[in-house]
């Protein structure tokens, strides 16, 4: 079943490519802003970079995890969904899987933008780096799918997403910067692996919240 | 005053806490001793301290409360978790205002990256999105779900935040460590007596609280029939 759901999710988002270019179009749109915001010397660009990426990634994944209960809102969808003899937190699994999927294929096409518009050298290995990114965009989707079940049917939902996912992501947010930084800065990776296992502590967390309660939040 | 305080044990409280929050508030402006190094800002911490601890209590029983409400599926329990989230962000604001008092003559400034702060202000931020979700959630019965679930998922942040925020800013622990054995009794007992006060004022306001959210939700199911 959660593959049938994960294709689902897929095919939608393949006909109406709603929250991947939502997602690129705003990103490179905030990247641009960045560019012409931080136009510092490489040095300073170098060491603010991880926590300018971390910030791109959070802004575009509000508006894309907006936009993957929106259309089911839109149609009211989301109750034959629910009323379907299907176990809610394969609900929550799937959302999790394909959600991941759309903000890492919107990093993969927004990263070569980023290190070309900021000026920034290639580090010397690529693979912790994908690692990192990988966690840290578990995390996001974990909690973001989550909020954006809680907000779904709310007024003003656009706001109360960012305004709930925010403080929520306070810790991943800082560990996803500092692991960043110092895969970035070439740091042995015993220097980053504290904040590495904190990322990997909330994702399991909110992981497990997530399949526990979203039953909860889509009760009707 | 009689309907808020309508049995003998809310009445009897009331008329505890009054009495010991003046003993209370005697004993740290005249009693306790002034440390030398901090003078009158170092008094803000009997105050300090103990509405800390009724905020991060209160946020805890919101976590409780959702809990019992999404097993129990009784509104009592959503009323509790209301109350004590009302309670626990006025609490924490004043930690928020208090902190910073006794910063700005002992830090130089007003605010640093402090983890015990910055939890705070994030559990603060936190709550203004509940009430936010609460006001615009839409249908009573489904936000009082939502609300439970979210009282759940603050709770669980504060180890990480508190955590990540020490890691994060390992020059900013300034912040008055909490070694109080080792404090002289002049300065210990008053500090306990005021944790203890200030709890017995959390428990008092609480159940007024509960008792106007009660009245409330009375006379909307007299309404709605």
């Amino acid at each position: 079943m959660l593959s049938v759901l994960i294709k689902k999710e897929l095919f939608v988002e393949l006909r109406n490519k709603e929250v991947v270019f939502s997602m690129l179009a705003f990103g490179t749109s905030v990247l641009l802003i960045f560019s012409f915001s931080f136009n510092g010397n490489p040095k300073t660009m170098h060491e603010i970079a991880p926590g300018l990426f971390w910030t791109l990634v959070l802004l575009s994944s509000s508006l894309g995890l907006h936009r993957m209960f929106g259309l089911e809102k839109d149609l009211d969808a989301f109750s034959s969904i629910i009323a379907s003899p299907i176990d809610r937190s394969i609900i929550f699994l799937s959302k999790w899987i394909s959600g991941f999927i759309f903000l890492s294929l919107t990093e993969l096409l927004i990263v070569i933008p980023f290190f070309l518009f900021l000026g920034l050298s290639k580090p010397m290995s690529i693979l912790p780096g994908l690692g990192i990114v990988m966690i840290g965009n578990l995390g996001i989707i974990a909690v973001g799918v989550l909020i954006s079940g809680l907000g779904m049917r709310a007024r003003m939902s656009a706001v109360l997403l960012p305004v709930l996912l925010f403080p929520l992501l306070t810790p991943l947010l800082i560990s996803c910067v500092k692991s960043t930084a110092g895969w970035f800065h070439d740091n042995p990776f015993e220097f980053y692996q504290i904040w590495v296992m904190i990322m990997i502590t909330y994702v399991v967390i909110f992981g497990l919240a997530g399949f526990t309660l979203f039953d909860q939040i889509t009760e009707e | 005053m009689s309907r808020l305080l309508p049995d003998k044990i809310s009445k009897i409280l009331f008329i505890v806490t009054a009495i010991l929050m003046s003993v209370n508030l005697y004993v740290i402006f005249a009693v306790t001793p002034m440390v030398p190094e901090q003078h009158w800002a170092q008094k803000i911490f009997y105050v300090h301290v103990p509405i800390a601890w009724t905020g991060f209590l209160s946020y805890f029983i919101v976590m409780l409360a959702g809990i019992i409400f999404l097993v129990k599926k009784d509104s009592k329990w959503d009323r509790v978790g209301l109350a004590a989230a009302e309670l626990g962000t006025m609490f924490v604001v004043l930690v928020l205002i208090t902190g910073p008092i006794w910063a700005t003559p002992i830090w130089g400034k007003p605010w640093i990256w402090e983890p015990r702060l910055t939890t705070t202000l994030i559990l603060f931020l936190t709550y203004v999105g509940y009430f936010m979700l609460r006001k615009f959630g839409g249908h009573a019965e489904r936000v009082a779900r939502l609300a439970a679930v979210l009282g759940i998922l603050a709770f669980i942040n504060v180890p990480l935040i508190f955590y990540s925020v020490k890691l994060w800013t390992p020059q900013f622990q300034l912040h008055p460590q909490v070694e109080m054995n080792q404090q002289p009794d002049g300065i210990l007992f008053p500090f306990l007596f005021s944790m203890f006060i200030f709890t017995l004022l959390y428990i008092l306001m609480m159940r007024i609280r509960i008792q106007i959210l009660n009245f409330k939700h009375k006379l909307l199911t007299e309404e709605n029939v």
